[in-house]
């Protein structure tokens, strides 16, 4: 029998930054974090979903058997997936469809990185095997550079500038700054962020998000399990997935990016609802850049009016639409498999009442937007708080 | 060390005609699409069956970076850019790695390039 609703029963996350603890260690502690958060115990789920991209660099992949194992609950199928920077949320949206189908009533999903003990270097040629390596990685292009070659062609179409970008930066660490969890604590001025160094122009050192390890876990259920439980909760009401050419050549339009437009139409046609009607969002600002071509493909702001409105504080948190409470990428941090289900232990702590200062006072709807490498796979979620009567 | 088939690797003809200074694209037998050696099946129909375009690797700049921060593998190279750029006579666009360049005033957007041949450690050389 399929599920008609499917929610979220409970959250949790690790701090994001640098871990002394290894991959699984640092797993398990988001795991058990959801799992208490949820109010249940590791034997009621059913399957756990876990997203990771670069475990072998902490010696171990097929790493969700190993997790389920130190639950306690071997017997139980988990399932590995990776979707470089986006794996948390196609991941989550696996999970979600899996529980929709009636395959499950209760399961993990649970994302998990570690990678800064490689050092800056070679985790920078790590990142680059997400690109399409044959025409970018292997010509010298690395991450940074892909976005900056981006931001170069938007600030040349749209007339933005280098200070446009610096305002995501500096608007999210001051976010960061009151989440307990985010990787940099650390408040900017654009000052700092122009004078930082350049890493690939025009990007500069504070125009980009950390390496960072950590993990995040969910615990998503059918609505008929989530009423049982007597606990808050709240509902995915949209859900969308989408596509670009792998490499930044292949598309026509630089300055947009194709998967989150097509993700975020089936996800606000299947919730209902309009952008107008999100009262924050948690988007993917690996660089800074990438938060306004995001913020304008999710429909939030007019193609090429993203750099203003952010300038004018329409997405800081007393803004129309607060974007990245959390601190996002940029502050909170990016341990890549674990970013998108971050994203929405984020949406889960705010309708809870556990964002703190950083809550957006009354919010209802929220969306998640998580993409890999340059937006060749991204995902959208929008959720809705479920009143408890 | 065994071959996939007896065709040689789509990457390795597309070496192969750079070091020629080319871009070798495929054209679509049944709608007349225009793709990248590299991609198997038609965009527009799916189609299998191609002719060898081979395109002049010339072109204009699309867009860029200056990596001030090298890769590994590329921490040799000195100052570079890495270029994407739009193929003359065609709506193809490729990348490929423009050594010499320092800063943006070198490299406006709409810049000529033209293809260079590849390097096995580089990939796609590209010169003013």
């Amino acid at each position: 029998m399929t599920n008609s609703k499917v929610c979220v029963l409970g959250a949790g996350s690790t701090k994001y930054g640098k871990l002394n603890e290894n991959i699984i260690e640092i797993a398990l502690s988001a795991a058990k974090d959801a799992i208490e958060s949820a109010g249940i115990t590791p034997k009621e789920i059913q399957a756990g979903y876990i997203s990771n991209v670069f475990g072998v660099a902490d010696k171990q992949v097929h790493m969700a058997p190993v997790i389920m194992s130190n639950l306690g609950i071997s017997h139980v199928p988990g399932l590995t997936i990776e979707s470089a920077c986006g794996s948390g949320s196609v991941m989550f949206r696996e999970a979600y469809a899996n529980v929709a189908a009636g395959f499950y009533d209760c399961l993990l999903a649970l994302g998990v990185e570690k990678v800064t003990h490689t050092g800056t270097v070679h985790s920078t040629t790590l990142f680059s095997y997400c690109s399409d390596f044959f025409y970018e990685g292997g010509n010298g292009a690395s991450f940074p550079g892909l976005f900056a070659s981006m931001a170069r062609a938007y600030m040349n179409t749209h007339k933005a500038t280098e200070e446009d970008l610096a305002n995501v930066a500096v608007k999210n660490h001051d976010n960061g700054l009151l989440n307990p969890k985010a990787h940099v604590h650390k408040k900017i001025t654009v000052d700092d962020v122009l004078k930082s160094p350049v890493v690939a122009s025009p990007l500069k050192l504070l125009d980009c998000c950390p390496f960072s390890d950590g993990a995040s876990a969910t615990i998503l259920c059918s609505e008929e399990f989530a009423k049982k439980s007597g606990r808050p909760y709240m509902e995915v009401i949209g859900s969308g997935r989408g596509a670009s050419p792998a490499a930044v050549q292949g598309r026509e339009d630089i300055t947009t990016i194709p998967s989150t437009v097509a993700a975020a139409r089936q996800a606000y046609k299947m919730a209902g609802v309009t952008p107008k009607d999100i009262n924050f969002a948690e988007v993917h600002d690996c660089f800074t850049i990438a938060e306004i071509i995001d913020i304008e493909d999710l429909g939030f702001f007019p193609k090429g009016k993203a750099a203003h409105a952010v300038r004018d504080g329409a997405t800081r948190l007393k803004g129309e639409i607060p974007v990245n409470p959390s601190g996002g990428l940029k502050s909170k941090g990016h341990p890549i498999g674990a970013t998108g289900v971050g994203q929405v232990v984020e949406v889960f702590e705010q309708f809870t009442g556990k964002a703190g200062e950083r809550t957006v006072p009354g919010a209802k709807i929220a969306l998640t937007h998580n993409f890999g490498a340059t937006g060749a796979s991204a995902a959208v979620h929008i959720f809705r708080k479920v009143d408890r009567k | 060390m065994e071959k996939l088939s007896a065709q040689e690797s789509t990457h390795q003809k597309f070496i192969e005609a750079a070091n020629r200074k080319k871009i070798l694209a495929h054209k679509c037998t049944n709608c007349g699409h225009l793709m990248l050696e590299t991609v198997l099946f038609c965009e527009k129909c799916s189609g299998s069956k191609f002719e060898h375009a081979e395109l002049e690797g010339t072109g204009t700049v699309v867009t860029y970076t200056i990596q001030a921060v090298a890769p590994e593998g590329f921490e040799d190279a000195g100052s570079y850019a890495w270029v994407v750029f739009k193929i003359d006579n065609s709506h193809l666009r490729a990348s490929g790695f423009l050594p010499g360049i320092k800063t943006p005033a070198e490299l406006p957007i709409g810049t000529r390039v033209r293809v260079a041949g590849f390097d096995p450690k580089h990939g796609l050389m590209l010169q003013k």
